[in-house]
């Protein structure tokens, strides 16, 4: 087949069998490097090849018309490495921003160093000097340590385009000279920082169909990172305002370069990026990711972030939406440079589509909504009706006069998937939460959303990949009306397995009472993760672990869970709990009454504070540390074996058990004490409490028994028929005196059983507490 | 003993314990049976009761809903026309507003910042001489203000109210300046640039209508009598009906024109009756009525003279008025015959009018008569039953039923206004009909609000009266013979008088055949009509061919003879002025020349002066316009070159603003034009 004769021709260019078998299935690189073979003739000579395949691989399609240029350089030597080859395609992109603009020769010839050669001489010159002068002392200092890129970069400065290859060798030589041979500690690696990221990577469950395509923001091996900060630094290459033009898609018209010019001088060149939920649910988890990317960005690059409420459809909208998503977004750490509402623009946008209509790219069309529906609607039968009529009837829509449903705004265009003529405005005769009775008509997100993004001069437009398909109507919306065009970037989506957060669904689990509101810990809207002791600091270093790749992702909870753990461990007390206490006397109580003990916050780092507790004669114990029959293995308290009691320096031995003579049941220990010290050390230590206050602590487990619960396919009975019966229990426990006063969504590690938080709930005597997550990712289970 | 004591009581309380119990048992097992039962019955109506309520919930749900947007919709529509209302103040690149009516909204407001506590008084805007130094528009208030202020004890003057008022002019695009005389006018000066976006935007679009509420009109005219002569009298109703129309229809009134047909009554018996004689087979064969006044004239001879026929003929009358076939068809094929010659003078005049005759509304009489009995609003009157016009019970009142239980026409006007108001659901009745008719009509409307059937809030109803038309000796016009004029005789003598005067002017010589009977017509009728629009309706008027056909005055001829002169303009010009768009790409209107300006000021006043005319229904203030415009136009064309040659006659210079001019003062009379009824022919 042709895909043979292809592999054959592209390892003539200097592949690999396997690569050249790589390079097929991308569409792009191959269609590239086929038009690249067929403008060459004569047998290549030596790199000229691989040097296509580079040139291949990094042709934008803004450029494209330029590749028999480009061909034509790389064959007649005058781009002879893959640097010169660069800086070609980088010229040439500068100038796509003019449209129709000419290539200037010789300017890409200098821009290139076409001719420039670089002799050894004056490398080894340039590199000497930097080695034995400049970078002498670092050298000596940290010696093989030092990243000898540095050097090269520095040299590269004074002599452009001096030959990777040979100026790497010189300055190899030239620190050997310096240094001699590589000494034992040389060769020792320096401890690596990354070892927990690395760690936590093996943990992730990320769903492999990834496709990732050439406009995606980050290249598709590498991952996330430990903060969104450390992220957006490092790991995302988005353009630089102002240079939209260079972005793959991007549609230059005549007016591009006037209008980034005008957009530079009115952001002065920074970054501007908006969070754009519609103010008509609760945020989620998923929302998460995209005010992490949004202002993470932003933040990244000294930029701005808006808060936009797309607040276009009046029927959903609520005070209440507004007000949380707010709030969350704020929980989360961030601030808005500003909060906007689509609704600010309707009046713009109006006039827009006016002279949309005007220049005969919008219809008021007809077609019921149901005739539109389905694969292949039917093409509207007014598509041609004249301007002035449709600016007629757009007026009596906007005035009232038609009927709801009789009549839309549609745009003259075909998106990706086939779809014809997206619709731009509808009838609705609902009041707006902000315009009260001011329209009647409402655009649709595909008008709005562009046009606000333009009047907001948004840099970066980051969206979910299913709006990747509208990319392309983005672009045509904005530069129909020739008002400055933003680019769009989308990333994967993130879901949550095991989760739902579908607002209907949500709706439906709670008038059906598995949960209690929207809050509720199980769930993961972003109040039921606050609500379940989860720190925004933990939500926001997952989504930097998730990376910003095109792929859609899909984790499961005990990824969160596990970068919940990370922050709690060395955020959250210690405190000493019993879940289900079991009453034990220490007959041989070595003091005259209760005492105080000192005990550390954090045991490891005692520096960070203590808190008091009290031990007495009578102290409670976890019900399951004590054992009447132990299996192998137990180490903790039985009849026959004494475990040690935490922080207290006592060690106890059972000396009767009580049981309730009804029932059989435990329902006392009589112990005896010894000091620690002198006792003979115990195979465990447990956590007690004397003199209690009790708590009310719930424990929480998956809400749904399968990991996609609206999968039909996983769960035929629907989601509702998937609900983990025992999801939540609540248990009345004993804690210590140093937990009355706690305030709602305190932390603390509960020793040995897990982290937990305060609950809204709590108000005086009544003390919640929700169990956050586990100590370890299967503690939950026992 | 004590044992046995116990023992016995024991027993007997045991015994009596037992059937104690066995009562209480089955009174337990009773009324659990019964809470079963109850159980089961408000578990059955809690359960229907809660599906019924819930079934009422969603349509309960689905109402709310629907009048939630239904008030939205509301809101949003009473918006929308308040908006309107105010851009229509505002005069925001609208054309389609008077000047006057701009004027009025602009000093109304004016007066009413100036002056809050006047603030409804309504600003007074009189139109100045075109060609006076003063301004082009007046506001007059200023005195009378001055005046009521006295009565009130304050002493200002009406300059200083005057000034008062200009300080609170808002800017208004129409208005080149303002200044006060020291009595105390403001003279208003139009802004040039205004007037020059108005002209282009016409020359473009055409001429707009002035903006005016829309209504449904009807307008009762012509309506001549089968079997009778159509005499003047009906040409004038005919006339001026059929301007009324077409400009109440440019004013985007929802029209509806009724010939209100005399073809119900007595006479049809008698002409039955002769038909029969005269014409055995009607039935199948159509009657070839040659005359049909001569065969009324022979029916009535004979009704008056022969007591059989007479008979017969009052016979004929209850057969037609009971439907029966014979009768009806007779009558149809009278009918026929006047129709036809009807509509041959309709389309000599170029009139559009529906009939609806006196016999449409038989059954709606019966119907308004019951509804007038209901209300109790018929009175008995030495046999007949009347109604009075107004509460009053003066002048004179309706006879809704006459002592022999027949109808008259107060009858089938009452039931014509009814249906028209009812049916028809017009909000603007006119009736154009001689002045003889005013009383009957003033009764008539009076009665019908009476009764209910008008609003006066929501309905307009006008008589639109004309005087005679009289002959040369200022006597009922009359042929020389003294019968009545025919009118289609009349317009045959036209057709002759203006062939005449044609050929006079050599004009059969310039032009085809074609083009010549297109002359010809143009101005027998023409001038037919604008004689008769160009007087006051309300006076009488003298016919007299030789005035109507001057060439000189405010006649049509001198009108249409301008027209073609204006037209011939821009043909002359060399260049293509057919694309008007086109030209006013490249070329601009300029007003420099004071007679350019003076035509511009006049052509403006068109608005004005449709407004104008709907308001009282006259239309010889739209004659008297379009003589102005041609006079004007001459004064223009007299001084301002629009074409320039040399003495051999080759165009030196084209004036392209003076040509577009030139075309927008046509496109002003085109449109005037074709309200009155002239036909602009370009050659003439």
């Amino acid at each position: 087949m042709a895909g043979e004769d292809l592999i054959i021709k592209f390892q003539e260019l200097g592949m690999s069998e396997q690569k050249a078998k790589e390079t097929i299935k991308n569409a792009n690189v191959t269609r590239n490097l086929q038009l690249a073979l067929a403008e060459t003739t004569k047998p290549l000579s030596d790199g000229v090849g691989m040097l296509l395949y580079h040139m291949a691989t990094k042709l934008k399609p803004q450029i494209a018309a330029e590749l028999p240029l480009l061909v034509r350089y790389i064959s007649e030597r005058k781009l002879d490495n893959t640097q010169r080859v660069d800086a070609a395609l980088e010229y040439l992109l500068k100038c796509v921003q003019k449209k129709n603009a000419t290539v200037d020769v010789a300017e890409l010839d200098r821009e290139c160093g076409v001719g420039v050669v670089v002799t050894p001489e004056e490398i080894e010159r340039v590199v000497q000097h930097k080695v034995k002068g400049t970078y002498k002392q670092i050298l000596l200092e940290q010696r093989y340590h030092f990243n000898s890129f540095k050097i090269m970069q520095d040299v590269r400065n004074e002599l452009k385009w001096a030959d990777a290859k040979f100026l790497k060798a010189a300055i190899d030589v030239e620190i050997f000279d310096l240094l001699g041979p590589k000494t034992e500690t040389d060769l020792i690696p320096l401890p690596k920082q990354n070892e927990k990221q690395l760690k936590v990577k093996a943990n992730t469950d990320v769903k492999s169909d990834v496709k990732v395509s050439s406009t995606s923001a980050a290249t598709p091996d590498d991952d996330g990172a430990n903060t969104i900060a450390e992220l957006m630094k490092t790991k995302v290459h988005f353009h630089a305002p102002g240079d939209n033009f260079k972005t793959d898609g991007y549609v230059v018209t005549d007016h591009t370069e006037q209008l980034l010019r005008d957009h530079l001088q009115r952001t002065g060149g920074r970054v501007q990026t908006r969070f754009p939920p519609e103010p008509n649910g609760i945020l989620h988890i998923g929302h998460a990711k995209a005010i992490n990317i949004n202002f993470g960005y932003a933040a990244a690059q000294k930029g701005v972030c808006y808060l936009r409420y797309d607040d276009t459809n009046p029927e959903k909208e609520e005070e209440k939406f507004f007000i949380g998503i707010r709030q969350m977004v704020e929980w989360l750490g961030y601030t808005p440079y500003k909060i906007t509402y689509s609704s600010d623009n309707f009046q713009q946008l109006y006039e827009w589509a006016v002279v949309l209509i005007k220049k005969n790219l919008a219809y008021v069309c007809h077609q019921k909504a149901e005739e539109l529906k389905g694969f292949n609607p039917p093409p509207s039968p007014w598509r041609e009706r004249s301007v002035d009529e449709s600016l007629q009837l757009f007026e009596d829509m906007k005035h009232g006069k038609i009927d709801e449903g009789a009549a839309t705004l549609r745009l003259k265009l075909t998106l990706e998937e086939g779809k014809q003529d997206p619709v731009a405005y509808r009838i609705k005769f609902i009041p707006h939460h902000r315009t009260g009775s001011d329209w009647c008509i409402y655009p649709t997100y595909d008008y709005t959303h562009c046009l606000c993004d333009s009047i907001e001069d948004i840099t970066h437009s980051l969206c979910t990949k299913e709006f990747q398909s509208r990319r392309s109507s983005y672009y045509w919306l904005c530069n129909a009306l020739n008002i400055y065009c933003p680019v769009q970037w989308e990333y994967g989506r993130l879901n949550m397995n095991y989760a739902l957060v579908s607002k209907r669904k949500i709706a439906k689990l709670i008038s059906e009472r598995i949960v209690h509101d929207w809050d509720d810990p199980r769930l993961f809207t972003l109040t039921a993760l606050r609500r379940r002791g989860f720190p925004a600091e933990a939500i926001n270093n997952f989504c930097a672990q998730m990376g910003v790749t095109g792929a859609q992702i899909s984790v499961d909870p005990s990824m969160l869970e596990a970068a919940v753990r990370d922050v709690l461990n060395v955020t959250a007390p210690r405190r000493l709990v019993v879940l289900q206490p079991l009453k034990v006397t220490i007959s041989n109580y070595p003091n005259a009454g209760p005492v105080e003990l000192q005990v550390p916050n954090f045991p490891q780092n005692p520096s960070l504070g203590l808190h008091k507790i009290t031990l007495d004669r009578v102290i409670y114990i976890e019900r399951s540390d004590f054992k009447l029959e132990p299996e192998k293995g137990y180490r903790r308290l039985s009849t026959k074996q004494s475990v040690g009691l935490r922080h207290a320096g006592l060690v106890i031995n059972v000396q009767e058990v009580i049981r309730d003579p009804a029932t059989g049941e435990v329902v006392e220990l009589v112990c005896n004490s010894e000091s620690a010290e002198q006792a003979e050390k115990p195979k465990a230590f447990v956590q007690w409490v004397s003199q209690p206050i009790e708590l009310e602590v719930r424990l929480y487990e998956q809400l749904f028994k399968h990991k996609n619960p609206e999968d039909p396919n996983e769960v035929p009975g629907g989601f509702l028929s998937d609900i983990n019966e025992n999801s939540m229990s609540v248990m009345h426990a004993y804690s210590d005196q140093s937990l009355r006063g706690v305030k709602v969504y305190d932390k603390f590690q509960f020793e040995r059983i897990g982290f937990f938080s305060v609950d809204p709930e709590t108000s005086g005597t009544r003390i919640v507490f929700n169990r956050t997550v586990g100590l370890k990712e299967d503690s939950g289970k026992k | 003993m004590w044992q046995n004591f116990f023992a016995v009581s024991i027993k007997n309380s045991s015994i009596g314990m037992i059937s104690e119990l066995k009562i209480e048992l089955n009174t337990l097992i009773n009324l659990e049976y019964d809470t079963a039962k109850l159980q089961a019955i408000i578990k059955q109506t809690t359960l229907k009761q809660h599906t019924d309520f819930e079934d009422h919930y969603d349509y309960l749900t689905k109402l709310q809903m629907e009048n939630r947007k239904l008030k939205h919709r509301f809101a949003v529509i009473k918006k929308s026309i308040t908006e309107e209302q105010e851009t229509n103040g505002k005069m925001h690149n609208d054309d389609n507003l008077s000047i006057t009516e701009h004027l009025e909204k602009v000093f109304t407001s004016a007066i009413a910042n100036a002056y809050p506590c006047f603030c409804n008084v309504r600003a007074i805007i009189a139109a100045v001489n075109v060609s006076s130094p003063f301004g082009d528009y007046q506001c007059n208030n200023a005195m009378g203000l001055s005046k009521k202020m006295k009565i009130e004890g304050i002493i200002k003057a009406a300059r200083d109210i005057a000034v008062d008022i200009q300080k609170c002019i808002p800017e208004s695009p129409i208005i080149e300046k303002l200044e006060v005389s020291s009595a105390g006018f403001i003279n208003i000066f139009l802004s040039k640039k205004f007037a020059v976006r108005s002209l282009t935007n016409m020359l473009r679009d055409g001429v707009r209508p002035p903006r005016v509420l829309k209504q449904r009109v009807l307008v009762d005219f012509s309506s001549p009598n089968i079997a009778k002569q159509m005499h003047v009298g009906h040409l004038r109703s005919t006339i001026i009906g059929e301007s009324i129309c077409r400009l109440l229809e440019f004013l985007q009134h929802d029209v509806i024109r009724i010939n209100h047909l005399g073809d119900w009554g007595t006479q049809f018996g008698m002409l039955i009756a002769h038909l029969e004689d005269c014409f055995p087979n009607f039935i199948n064969e159509s009657p070839p009525i040659g005359d049909l006044q001569e065969f009324y004239k022979e029916s009535k001879k004979r009704f008056d003279s022969d007591d059989n026929f007479k008979k017969r003929a009052y016979n004929r009358v209850v057969t037609l008025q009971k439907g029966k076939t014979e009768s009806i068809k007779a009558w149809q094929h009278i009918c026929d015959v006047s129709r036809k010659e009807f509509q041959q003078i309709y389309d000599r005049l170029d009139v559009t009018i529906h009939e609806r005759g006196e016999s449409f509304y038989q059954s709606r009489m019966l119907k308004v008569v019951e509804f007038l009995r209901v209300k109790g609003l018929l009175e008995f009157d030495d046999g007949r039953e009347i109604m009075w016009p107004d509460d009053s019970k003066s002048g004179i009142p309706l006879t809704i039923i006459k002592s022999d239980g027949g109808f008259t026409y107060d009858t089938s006007d009452m039931a014509a206004i009814r249906h028209r108001v009812e049916e028809d659901l017009a909000t603007w009745i006119i009736y154009v009909v001689d002045s003889g008719q005013s009383t009957h009509f003033n009764a008539i409307f009076k009665a019908a609000k009476r009764c209910g059937i008008l609003n006066s809030n929501v309905h307009r109803v006008d008589h639109v009266q004309f005087g005679l038309v009289l002959g040369e000796d200022g006597k009922k016009f009359k042929t020389r013979s003294g019968d009545t004029v025919k009118l289609a005789d009349l317009l045959d003598e036209g057709m002759k008088y203006s062939l005449k005067q044609l050929q006079e002017r050599g004009r059969d010589q310039i032009l085809t055949p074609e083009e010549l009977v297109e002359a010809q017509e143009a101005v027998a009728y023409g001038c037919i009509k604008y004689t008769d629009l160009s007087h006051n309706r309300i006076s009488d008027y003298i016919f007299s061919f030789d005035k109507m056909l001057d060439d000189r005055g405010n006649t049509a001829v001198y009108l249409l003879y301008t027209y073609t002169r204006i037209c011939s303009i821009a043909r002359n010009s060399g260049d293509d002025f057919s694309n008007l768009g086109a030209i006013l790409d490249t070329y601009n209107i300029k007003l420099d020349h004071k007679k350019e300006w003076k035509l511009a000021k006049t052509l403006l006043k068109l608005h004005d002066v449709l407004i104008q005319c709907a308001r009282g229904l006259f239309l010889h203030y739209l004659c008297e316009f379009c003589y102005e415009v041609c006079v004007v136009f001459t004064e223009f064309y007299d001084d301002c070159y629009c074409i320039e040659k040399n003495k051999s006659g080759q165009i030196i210079s084209v004036n392209h603003s003076r040509i577009l001019l030139c075309e927008a003062t046509a496109v002003v009379l085109r449109k005037c034009f074709h309200i009155l009824g002239l036909k602009p022919v370009s050659k003439m």
